[in-house]
């Protein structure tokens, strides 16, 4: 119970603002839009999965956005042009896995800072995408959209695609040995070398990861609108940073697990409804996730310092 | 790369090897920069129907350069000192935005005269500033996390404060001044930008505090033992930039006579670019203000210079020419910086094992 203090805390938050929206309003909880809600929520949790990863890794990637963008225009233009999506999808998925491998190099191999080597391959992207399309929109055929499904089912294949990930994941982040490397790399590399891990090999791989599941959070963004847009993914890393960090991942590496960072997710994503039905003014949703941002590692803050005394 | 410039300017040796310093990394980016400024000169400027000089060569451009680049430039002043500490600070740029929007609130609604005005700002910009600060170092917090949170919440107080959509105009000529005009023979800002580079140059490089970040950047637990003040020392560092934002803020909103809560959205980017690109090693420790001016040139010269070319022009895309030129920049900076220590680790790989992969001080 100790142990998991601070994801139980995160819950408790999240359940309270639920609890205030069920009392103060009900029209919160109507099945529609509030699947809606979860929806347009499943692409980011599929990046946070990958996020929670690299961070407990004791790395960043704040490139995912512009990585999400190229992915996102990259698959529309393919689809526009008669491909499958059960071939558009891998190339999408490929091309994320392709610019992750690039930082992971980068990090693992040229021993280069990972948020100055993403900072810069964030701006490249995003820039070079900016040039290329300039800011034109892509248009997507009628069969994209929600696969071709009815508009609740695909909506439950998304939502259930990004459940599986999130299930998937946080099992083998406890049960695989692979998932414990990630671990021990974060906590402490040089331990974990000697303890025969390639701490090298798991940082890239860790960064593979991530632009896979930034290429498959792309595709399900694409299949929930008509067009895509360049700037989709803009300041989606800080997104799911911060609903990493909120979930209790210490970005000092080798702590937290993805649940925490899901409750973190939906606590983020609770704001902006939460403040349209509590009749706040919407313009005040940066400042909240912001202050709660700084809550939460306030609040991790103020336990280490109650260990150390 | 950077123990070259750090021998140079911390322990300022009588006597010092020429040699080395003709091939420090200030002196390399003075030759990158004086290459790219000569290529825009010979590709990007040309003569109208009347005869005249346009483009890139004339002196308007030059003092055009030079104002576009006061704020950038100042916030990556700001962030030379936090950045040898071995921290980072994301929340510049829109603490930059929510300063102007104060500004423009206090004297708009405020009634108050400009001077006050300015001086409310500051600071404000200060007490934004003291908050990062006061988390960093009283609960020994991570600085990119901190300013990560800080980063949403001065825009979201910014965009609150504006509903997202008031704009402050209709400010008086004689504060314009300050950002559109010239004075002895400068754009007006580029006195302060100077001025503040002065300020935290002397800092950094002829006072102790300059010499406790480069301790506190390379090992606070040994700056700890050493006696020096490291919460104090940290604090100032964040205080500071937050009051270099604010002035930004201030040039920012004369240059362009409106004061809006998206001033300054992705500035902090550029800033970093602009720091590590000047030598300043993202590891703490080194580091230098000529580096980091340096740094703001080339960005700000390849900014403006490819907006000359007749290609960019033609393709109406200089922004995102620069910005991914910008950014390839950086990684190629980045690569090259550690290509020695690469080469000498494989040399040396016979006799040793190699060392894990290094991760950043958080």
């Amino acid at each position: 119970m100790k142990r998991y203090f601070r994801e139980l805390s995160v819950v408790s938050a999240l359940l309270a603002v639920l609890l205030s929206l069920a009392l103060f309003a009900p029209a919160f909880f109507s099945p529609q839009p509030l699947l809606s809600l979860v929806t347009r929520e499943a692409p980011t949790l599929v990046v946070a999965c990958g996020m929670a990863c690299v961070i407990i890794t004791r790395q960043i990637d704040i490139s995912v956005g512009s990585i999400f963008s190229v992915c996102s225009v990259s698959a529309g233009l393919l689809v526009a042009r008669g491909w499958p999506l059960a071939l558009v999808l891998p190339t999408s998925i490929g091309f994320g896995a392709m610019f992750g491998a690039f930082n992971g190099f980068l990090v693992a191999f040229l021993r280069l800072p990972s948020i100055v080597v993403t900072l810069a391959t964030m701006v490249t992207l995003r820039q070079g995408l900016n040039l290329i399309r300039q800011g034109e929109f892509v248009n997507l055929p009628d069969r994209v959209q929600w696969f071709g499904l009815s508009q609740t089912t695909g909506q439950l294949v998304l939502v259930g695609t990004a459940l599986g990930v999130l299930v998937t994941l946080a099992w083998a982040m406890r049960h695989l040995a692979i998932g414990r490397y990630l671990y021990a790399v974060g906590t402490d590399a040089e331990a974990a070398r000697l303890a025969g891990i390639r701490p090298q090999l798991v940082t890239l791989l860790v960064f593979v990861f991530i632009g896979a599941l930034t290429g498959l959070g792309a595709m399900m963004n694409l299949a929930q609108s008509p067009q895509v847009q360049p700037l989709t993914g803009n300041g989606l890393e800080l997104k799911v940073i911060a609903a990493v960090v909120v979930g209790g991942v210490a970005i000092s590496g080798g702590r937290g697990n993805l649940w925490g960072a899901f409750a973190g997710l939906l606590l983020l994503a609770c704001v902006s409804p939460a403040l349209t039905h509590l009749h706040v003014e919407a313009y005040w949703e940066k400042a909240v996730q912001g202050a709660i941002i700084l809550l939460a590692v306030v609040a991790d803050g103020v336990r280490s310092r109650q260990g150390r005394a | 790369m950077s123990t070259t410039t750090t021998s140079a300017a911390v322990c300022n040796v009588p006597g010092r090897n020429w040699s080395k310093v003709f091939t420090s990394h200030e002196m390399l980016l003075f030759y990158v920069l004086i290459s790219e400024w000569l290529f825009f000169y010979f590709a990007g400027t040309s003569t109208n129907r009347r005869g005249g000089v346009v483009g890139f060569g004339t002196w308007d451009r030059q003092f055009d350069i030079l104002r576009h680049s006061c704020e950038i430039g100042l916030l990556a002043l700001a962030l030379t000192p936090v950045i040898i500490t071995a921290g980072i600070d994301l929340s510049v740029g829109s603490l930059l935005g929510l300063c102007a929007i104060l500004f423009g609130k206090i004297w708009h609604d405020g009634g108050v005269p400009i001077p006050v005005a300015i001086g409310l700002t500051l600071g404000l910009g200060a007490l934004a500033g003291s908050l990062n600060a006061v988390l960093i170092t009283t609960l020994r917090l991570p600085s990119l996390i901190v300013t990560l949170g800080t980063y949403s919440l001065f825009r979201g107080l910014a965009e609150a404060i504006t509903h997202g959509s008031i704009t402050y105009t209709d400010f008086p000529e004689n504060f314009l001044f300050i950002g559109q005009d010239h004075w002895l023979g400068l754009p007006t800002q580029a006195w302060v930008f100077l001025l503040v580079a002065l300020a935290i140059g002397l800092l950094l490089h002829r006072t102790t505090f300059g010499r406790a970040f480069r301790t506190i950047g390379l090992s606070p637990e040994g700056a700890r033992y050493a006696g020096l003040p490291v919460e104090r020392r940290l604090a100032l560092v964040y205080v500071l930039a937050g009051l270099i934002a604010a002035i930004a803020a201030i040039i920012y909103t004369a240059r362009l006579g409106q004061a809006k809560a998206d001033a300054g959205t992705g500035y902090e980017l550029f800033a970093i670019t602009a720091v590590v690109l000047g030598g300043t090693s993202i590891f703490g420790g080194t580091g230098s203000i000529p580096g980091t001016l340096l740094g703001v040139a080339a960005i700000a010269v390849l900014k403006n210079g490819l907006a000359c070319l007749p290609v960019v022009m033609r393709l109406n895309a200089a922004e995102e020419m620069s910005g991914l030129l910008t950014g390839a920049l950086l990684l190629i900076a980045l690569t090259a910086s550690v290509l020695p220590k690469i080469l000498s680790t494989l040399r040396i790989r016979h006799h040793t094992s190699a060392p894990s992969t290094p991760q950043l001080p958080r």
